[in-house]
């Protein structure tokens, strides 16, 4: 496509980020305000931002990255990424909105009256937060790489300058507002172009002409140990999502919690069916980019390949447009959420203490991506959700449901959790992807149970640090807000 | 001019102390609180095993019978549509019945504790 287009594209998009947020501005005025947008969040409009934020560049150009790669395997991660809100649903939604509590370190801290667990679980968050920025950047980067011929880190630059510009001047108010919008274009994105190819390849008996089960790489089809391991990262990982979660205290009540879940599922059950079509389109049609490492950008060539000419330009642009929104969305989730706890923790919770948290939230990052290389998208998001996995999702689950978790326990499963995912992590860094063993490479099905094991059996240990809170916290965590006559 | 008789509604005839405090505070309202908490739990356990279940029997179902992974519906093979379509329905009806139950357990738990305040 020509160059001028996708610059275009991308502006409109950052310009439109920028023009919501300062338009939000004006009905941001409190710290409560910049946090939580007050819990004064629809549902629908709720909903609608978490999908935003949610659907990341591992969810809009490397599912069908994936997909093109490892074919059917690759379906696990769209199905795994829907299915962790299943379990967010089930097992923390509602629970934590009664929590009252504005980050995760305000959970852990309430809930286990401790201030180091406060401190460790702030680091957690922190590097979670961190390490998924960095893939939203690479993917910045591959965009501009491939669609203006740009050199790749004034993507990456682009979407921190954007995303600073818009969380600084207006919390999460805006970014609430910003949110839903970037759901409803990545997916119009996604669903134009698809419709337009189904129409134009309809005549030629569709798909049928080539075998989608030709494996273009070449690579060894996943055992069960690696889908199993992969399923468990997604499952748990989704629900220690520090940017997803603080989302929840933007609802009203526990019931809306409940409430938004469930349309944010059907939000992405749809919203991942067109990336699955891309990654099977790309294998029918353009196999070849598995080969020349190109296969993250498959969503950003595919419609200009397949139907050229002005359209083709126009839809490619649309895709370079939903693109980017998903490279911003994500990225000020995660600076809205990291600059709240780095803030409360360290600045003492004042605007301009969370404005300045933002600037390094977001900074950093780009400093990461600066230094490393992209791996396939979908993967490299893989594996920040097996640390999340590992960390910050047992201390959520046993501190919901489970009386005897204690400070000690708490500490020392994410401190074991974090080291072996982090290890694993690092070592699979350093041995490259051919060298790494596939225990090593998919790492969450021994980390998290690891990580649950120490931090229950410290526990008990420890049985007498069990805080005298816990009566109260538990009834609040679980009893249902004043009855009100319409949730019956 | 007409005289308007001014009262204080009758919904406002709220037990004096907040249902959560009571619970908080009585042995009776933590018994409550307990059952209530086992209770979303065993819904939540049997809701995930459950999905899990389903989700564990696609590719088992996909191995056992062969031929089924390239059967075409509209020209995508079948292992396509299940794992990359079929998956979607299971998640949305799971996390509505979960919603359902849960929402009742929590409308018994209150009809319980308003009863005893």
């Amino acid at each position: 496509m020509s160059p001028a287009l996708g610059i275009a594209a991308i502006a409109a998009v950052s310009v439109a980020t920028a023009v919501i947020g300062f338009y939000g501005l004006r009905i941001s005025r409190t710290t409560g305000d910049f946090y939580v947008a007050s819990r004064t969040v629809r549902p629908w409009w709720n909903a609608s931002a978490i999908g935003g934020e949610y659907l990341s560049a591992a969810s809009f150009l490397g599912v069908a990255g994936l997909i093109l790669l490892s074919g059917t395997d690759a379906l696990w991660y769209p199905a795994g990424y829907t299915a962790g809100y299943l379990m967010l649903l089930l097992f923390v939604a509602a629970p934590l909105r009664r929590s009252g509590a504005y980050t995760i370190p305000d959970f852990t801290e309430a809930r286990l009256d401790s201030q180091a667990v406060r401190r460790v679980t702030s680091l957690a968050v922190v590097i979670v937060g961190w390490l998924y920025i960095v893939p939203q950047l690479h993917g910045a980067a591959l965009t501009i790489r491939t669609t203006t011929g740009l050199p790749p880190w004034v993507g990456s630059t682009a979407v921190v300058v954007v995303v600073c510009l818009t969380v600084v001047a207006g919390g999460m108010r805006s970014i609430t507002f910003v949110q839903a919008f970037q759901y409803w274009l990545k997916l119009t994105a996604l669903a134009v172009p698809i419709i337009f190819i189904v129409l134009v390849l309809g005549g030629n008996d569709f798909p049928g002409q080539a075998a989608p089960a030709t494996n273009p790489t070449g690579l060894a089809p996943a055992g069960p140990y690696q889908n199993i391991s992969l399923l468990v990262a997604l499952l748990f990982g989704t629900l220690g999502l520090p940017h997803v979660l603080v989302r929840f205290y933007t609802n009203p009540d526990g019931h809306s919690a409940r409430r938004t879940t469930l349309i944010v599922l059907g939000l992405l059950s749809v919203f991942y069916l067109f990336p699955t079509a891309f990654g099977l389109l790309g294998r029918v049609f353009a196999p070849e980019l598995a080969h020349t490492g190109q296969a993250d950008a498959v969503v950003l060539l595919l419609p200009g390949r397949l139907i050229g000419g002005p359209a083709g330009e126009l839809l490619s642009a649309l895709v370079v447009a939903g693109a980017f929104a998903a490279f911003l969305s994500t990225t000020s989730g995660l600076v809205v959420s990291l600059a709240g706890v780095i803030s409360q923790d360290v600045l003492g919770g004042s605007v301009r203490g969370f404005r300045l948290a933002a600037l390094v939230s977001a900074v950093v990052p780009l400093g990461l991506a600066f230094t490393t290389d992209s791996l396939a998208l979908a993967g490299s998001v893989g594996l920040v959700f097996a640390f999340t996995a590992s960390t910050i999702c047992p201390v959520l689950l046993l501190g919901i449901w489970w009386r005897g978790l204690t400070d000690a326990g708490a500490i020392a499963g994410m401190v074991t959790g974090g080291a072996l995912c982090g290890g694993a992590m690092v070592a699979g860094t350093v041995l490259g992807a051919a060298g790494t063993p596939f225990w090593l490479a998919q790492p969450a099905a021994w980390t998290v149970p690891a990580a649950f094991a120490v931090m229950i059996l410290t526990s008990r240990a420890t049985s007498a640090r069990v805080p005298r809170t816990i009566t109260k916290v538990m009834t609040r965590l679980h009893t249902p807000e004043r009855p009100l006559a319409t949730e019956r | 001019m007409t005289r308007v008789r001014v009262t204080a509604p009758r919904s406002a005839a709220r037990p004096a102390t907040e249902p959560r405090e009571a619970a908080e505070e009585s042995a009776m309202g933590q018994v409550f609180v307990r059952s209530l908490i086992r209770s979303q739990l065993r819904l939540a356990l049997v809701v995930a095993g459950g999905f899990l279940l389903i989700l564990g029997a696609f590719p088992l179902l996909l191995g056992a019978i062969p031929g089924l992974a390239e059967t075409r519906i509209a020209g995508i093979p079948f292992d396509w549509l299940l794992l990359g379509a079929g998956i979607y329905p299971v998640t949305g009806i799971s996390a509505w019945l979960y919603i359902r139950s849960a929402t009742r357990n929590e409308a018994r738990y209150r009809d319980l504790a308003e009863d005893k305040w």
